[in-house]
C-alpha cells in the first residue's frame, strides 16, 4: 500500500506542477504588456513601469516563472485590481458558500443517483428502469442555469415556498436555517450530475449481478437485499466513485452558472465578474486553487480504489 | 472492348450495390431503436431551420414593439414575446443558426487540433508521454472556467473568439480519445505487419491507423458538439460569449433573468431548444456508439 502511495504521490506533485504551469503560460497569452492592460487605459508610464517591477514583468520569462512559483507556494497570488486586495483572501471570503453548495449538490448526487442506478438495475428494462433511463437522459441533456431559472419561477415564484437567491453565511451568523437558500441551486446542480451517476451506478451493477458469485449467493438462499447489498453494490462500486469524483469538476463548472443565477457571492460567480471587469490576478488565482483542487480529488480517488479492491494495490 | 464494357458495367453494378447496402444500413440505423429516428427527425428539423432562418419565422427576430412587450404565449405570439416585445418563436428559430454554426465550427477546431497530436502521442513513445501529461494537466481544469479565462485572455466577445476557448477545452478530450484508440490499434496484428514489411511510419498511420480512427472520432466529434452547444449556450448566457444584439438561445435567456418570475417563457423556451438539440445529439452518440464499435462504451 505504502508503495501505490508514494508512487501515486509523485504523479500528484508532477501534475500539479504542470497546472500551475499552464495557468501561467495561458496569463502570458494576454495580448499586450499585461501591465498595461491591468492598469486600463488612463494608467501613466510611471505606474505601468512600477506594477511591471513588482510582478517582475521586465525580468525573463523563466525568471518570471521562478518568481510565480516562489510566490505560488507562499500562497500569494497578487492583489484583485479591482478590489485591491490580496487575491486570497477574496478567494477565502467566497470560499464558504461554493462548499455548502457543492455539499448540498453532492448530497442530490449520491443520495439521488445512486439508489435510482441501483434500483433501476434489479429488474432491467421494468419500469423503474425505463423512468430512470429516460429522466437521467433528459437530464444530462438540460443546463443545470436553465432548470435553477425554472425551478426559481416555479418554487419562489409562483409558489413561493423557498427563497429565489441570496445566501447569507453559516459561519457568522451560526443559522442552519439559511442552507433553505441553497435547496433550490443546490437541487438544480445536483439533478444534472445524479443523472449520470445514476446510468454509470446502473450499468454498473447489471454487469456484476451477471456474475457466478451472485449466482452463488442466490443459490444459497440468501435473500435478495443481502445479495444486492453485500456482494453486488460493493463490487459494482468502483466505476461508481470514479463517476462521483467526476463529478467534481462538473459541480465546479455548474456551480459557476448557478451561483451567478441565485446570486450566491461564491467562488463560482466570483469568476465571472472578474471575467467581466478582466480581473486578472483574480481569475488567475481561481484557475489555479480549482485546478489543483481536481488533482488532489483525483489522487484521493486512486487511494480510494486501492481501499475498496485490494487487488489494485499490486499492480 | 466488350471485356472492358463488362467492367464498366459490373463496377457500376458494384457501385450501386454499395450504395445501396449503404442506403439500408442508414436505413437499420436510424429504424433500429425509436430514438435514434427520433432524435435524427430532430436534427433533420434543426438543419432545415437553420437553413431557412427568416423564412419561416412569423417576425423579425430583432424587432422591437414596445406594445407588445411581456406577453405569454398567445395565438399572435405562440410562445410569447420578452421586455422588449420582440417574439420569443422568431428570435428562438434565429438562434439555431448561430448554435449550429458554432457547434459545428467548434467540432471542427477539436477535430483538427485533437486528431493529430492524438495519433503521434498514441504511436511515438516520448512524445506521447509528454503530451499526454499536458492534456491531463489541461483537462483538470473544469470546461466552463477555462473557457472563462481564456474568453478573459482573448479580449472581446466575439464569435470566433468563442470558438477558439471552447474548442481549446475540448481539443484536449478529443486528444484523449484518439491517444487511447491509437495505443490499441497500433498493437494490431495487421500494424505489426505493415512494420515487418518496412512501411514506412508515416504510411502506417495515414493508410492503416487513421483509417481505424474513423468510428472512435465520429463518435466524439457527436459528443464534443453536444457539449459544446451547451457551454456556448453557458458563456453566452453569463454575457461573456458572443455579442448581445445577436439572437442566441443563451443570450435569450440572459435577458429574460431579470424577469424569470414575471415572464418565464423568456428563458422556458429557449432552454427547451437548447436541451432538444443537446438531447439529440447525445442520442445520436450513443446510437453510434453501440453501433461503431460497442468496445468504446468502456472508453468513453
Amino acid at each position: 500500500m505504502l508503495t501505490f502511495v508514494l508512487h501515486r504521490g509523485v504523479g500528484l506533485l508532477v501534475s500539479t506542477f504542470l497546472v500551475i504551469t499552464i495557468t501561467f503560460l495561458l496569463m502570458q497569452m494576454i495580448p499586450g504588456d499585461p501591465a498595461a492592460v491591468m492598469l486600463g487605459a488612463n494608467a501613466t508610464p510611471e505606474q505601468i513601469e512600477a506594477l511591471q517591477e513588482t510582478w517582475g514583468l521586465n525580468q525573463p520569462i523563466y525568471a518570471q516563472f521562478v518568481h510565480y512559483l516562489a510566490n505560488f507556494l507562499r500562497g500569494n497570488f497578487g492583489d484583485s485590481l479591482f478590489h485591491r486586495e490580496p487575491v486570497l483572501g477574496i478567494i477565502a471570503q467566497r470560499a464558504e458558500t461554493s462548499i455548502w453548495l457543492g455539499a448540498v449538490a453532492l448530497l442530490v448526487v449520491v443520495g439521488l443517483g445512486i439508489p435510482a442506478g441501483v434500483f433501476a438495475a434489479i429488474r432491467p428494462n421494468g419500469l423503474t428502469d425505463n423512468t430512470m433511463l429516460l429522466v437521467a437522459l433528459a437530464g444530462a441533456s438540460i443546463p443545470s442555469f436553465w432548470l435553477g431559472l425554472m425551478l426559481m419561477a416555479l418554487f419562489a415564484g409562483k409558489l413561493g415556498w423557498l427563497p429565489s437567491s441570496g445566501f447569507t453565511s453559516i459561519l457568522e451568523t451560526g443559522n442552519l436555517g439559511n442552507l433553505k437558500n441553497l435547496i433550490l441551486p443546490g437541487f438544480s446542480l445536483g439533478f444534472v450530475n445524479a443523472a449520470l451517476v445514476a446510468r454509470t451506478a446502473r450499468s454498473s451493477m447489471l454487469d456484476v449481478l451477471q456474475a457466478d458469485y451472485i449466482t452463488t449467493a442466490k443459490a444459497k438462499g440468501l435473500r435478495s437485499r443481502v445479495v444486492i447489498m453485500k456482494h453486488a453494490f460493493r463490487n459494482a462500486a468502483i466505476p461508481i466513485v470514479t463517476v462521483v469524483s467526476f463529478t467534481f469538476a462538473s459541480l465546479v463548472s455548474g456551480a459557476v452558472v448557478t451561483e451567478t443565477v441565485f446570486a450566491l457571492p461564491g467562488i463560482g460567480s466570483l469568476i465571472v465578474q472578474s471575467v467581466l471587469k478582466r480581473d486578472y490576478p483574480v481569475i488567475q488565482g481561481i484557475m489555479a486553487i480549482v485546478a489543483v483542487l481536481y488533482v488532489v480529488v483525483n489522487f484521493a480517488t486512486d487511494l480510494s480504489y486501492a481501499l475498496l479492491d485490494p487487488r489494485i494495490r499490486y499492480r | 472492348m466488350t471485356e472492358n464494357v463488362n467492367r464498366t458495367k459490373a463496377q457500376r453494378a458494384s457501385r450501386r450495390e454499395r450504395i445501396r447496402s449503404i442506403g439500408s444500413g442508414l436505413w437499420k440505423f436510424a429504424t433500429r431503436r425509436r430514438t435514434t429516428g427520433i432524435a435524427l427527425a430532430i436534427l433533420v428539423s434543426l438543419l432545415f431551420i437553420a437553413a431557412t432562418g427568416p423564412l419561416i419565422a412569423p417576425y423579425d427576430a430583432d424587432e422591437l414593439r414596445m406594445t407588445d412587450r411581456l406577453q405569454g404565449p398567445n395565438r399572435t405570439h405562440l410562445l410569447g414575446t420578452d421586455h422588449f416585445g420582440r417574439d420569443i418563436l422568431s428570435r428562438a428559430l434565429s438562434g439555431t443558426r448561430i448554435t449550429l454554426l458554432l457547434g459545428i465550427s467548434i467540432s471542427a477546431f477539436a477535430l483538427c487540433v485533437g486528431l493529430p497530436i492524438g495519433m503521434l502521442a498514441g504511436f511515438f513513445d516520448r512524445f506521447g508521454l509528454v503530451v499526454m501529461r499536458f492534456v491531463d494537466a489541461l483537462m483538470a481544469f473544469p470546461a466552463i472556467i477555462l473557457a472563462l479565462a481564456l474568453m478573459a485572455i482573448l479580449g472581446k466577445p466575439g464569435i470566433v473568439n468563442v470558438i477558439l476557448a471552447v474548442g481549446l477545452v475540448w481539443a484536449p478530450r478529443m486528444v484523449r480519445v484518439v491517444y487511447s484508440a491509437t495505443l490499441s490499434i497500433r498493437e494490431a496484428t495487421f500494424v505489426e505487419a505493415a512494420r515487418a514489411l518496412g512501411v514506412s511510419p508515416r504510411r502506417i498511420l495515414l493508410r492503416h491507423v487513421l483509417v481505424n480512427l474513423v468510428s472512435p472520432v465520429i463518435v466524439q466529434v457527436t459528443f464534443t458538439f453536444a457539449f459544446s452547444i451547451m457551454e456556448v449556450a453557458a458563456l453566452n448566457f453569463l454575457g461573456v460569449g458572443i455579442p448581445p444584439y445577436v439572437a442566441s438561445w443563451g443570450g435569450m435567456m440572459n435577458e429574460g433573468r431579470t424577469y424569470v418570475i414575471r415572464a418565464p417563457w423568456i428563458i422556458l423556451f429557449p432552454g427547451l431548444f437548447l436541451a432538444t438539440a443537446v438531447l439529440s445529439f447525445n442520442l445520436i452518440g450513443d446510437a453510434l456508439r453501440d453501433r461503431l464499435d460497442p468496445k468504446l462504451r468502456r472508453v468513453m
